[in-house]
């Protein structure tokens, strides 16, 4: 027993030191941004995605009713409900690529 | 100087760099900690270092600023000792080795690592915590998520084993 206490109580004595500590904080700090960077930029790919999946969806929608109207005329195409939704699906996608510009203002 | 506690308040609001300084300011006790668990296995120990500031930044939100950092910080480390040995089989196959893995000029006691090597894992880290870092036996539990009882019966089997 008085080995182990002997042997305890030099242990406690003995300081250990991180190598390179500046480097070492430095190195933490970097990590922390990258996976802060990576976490950032899968929720900007999703957000992407999302947009583009639902902006060709809303956009292809209306393509039978396009491709219709221009095999009977064009003339009527571009009128009315499809004028209406391309305006509206081009302004859509475009205030939305506005927003990814603006990753602080979405994820901050 | 800053507590801990407020550095982490701080940090929380955004202000990352602020986990510099409490990264600096525990690097060398999880440093220490992490060479005593792995009986001087320098790599090993900077591995623990690393992984326990991550995941510790990682839940900090978590972290209850009535409490002390230090000892949070340990439990955080004591499961990524349990972690990462159970995954690396590196440390495993360097332990294998009969060389000593650490620098001898860090003045490590070599008797200790001597010594701890026949413990088991939980063994090594609450024997480590109860004798070198003086932690009370509540403590230890609370840090290694035992019951009180159960850390006593390990520290018995363990000063069995080294007598």
């Amino acid at each position: 027993m008085n080995r182990l206490e002997a042997v305890i109580e030099k242990e406690k004595e003995i300081s250990y030191s991180q190598r390179d500590k500046d480097l070492f904080r430095s190195h933490i700090l970097i990590l922390i941004h990258q996976e802060q960077e990576s976490k950032k930029f899968i929720r900007k790919l999703c957000l992407a995605l999302f947009l583009a999946v639902g902006t060709l969806s809303l956009l292809f929608s209306q393509i039978n009713e396009i491709a219709n109207d221009f095999t009977v005329g064009l003339s009527d195409a571009i009128t009315g409900d499809v004028l209406t939704t391309v305006v509206f699906s081009y302004g859509l996608l475009f205030a939305l690529l506005a927003l990814l510009k603006k990753p602080d203002f979405i994820f901050n | 100087m800053e507590t801990d506690e407020e550095l982490v308040k701080r940090t929380l609001g955004g202000e990352t760099d602020c986990y510099g300084v409490l990264v600096q300011r525990h690097a060398d006790y999880l440093f220490g900690l992490g060479m005593r668990f792995t009986a001087g296995n320098r790599e090993f120990a900077e591995d623990i270092s690393q992984q326990s500031f991550l995941r510790a930044y990682k839940y900090l939100k978590s972290f209850n600023t009535k409490k002390k950092f230090r000892q949070w910080l340990t439990g955080i480390a004591v499961n990524c000792y349990k972690d990462l040995s159970h995954k690396e089989s590196q440390y495993l196959s360097l332990e294998v080795i009969d060389e000593p893995s650490y620098t001898p000029d860090l003045g490590g006691n070599t008797g200790f690592f001597e010594l701890i090597k026949p413990l088991a894992e939980d063994e090594r880290t609450i024997f480590t915590l109860r004798y070198v870092y003086e932690y009370q036996i509540d403590e230890i539990a609370e840090v290694v998520g035992l019951k009180p009882g159960t850390v006593k019966s390990k520290i018995s089997r363990a000063l069995e084993k080294l007598r």
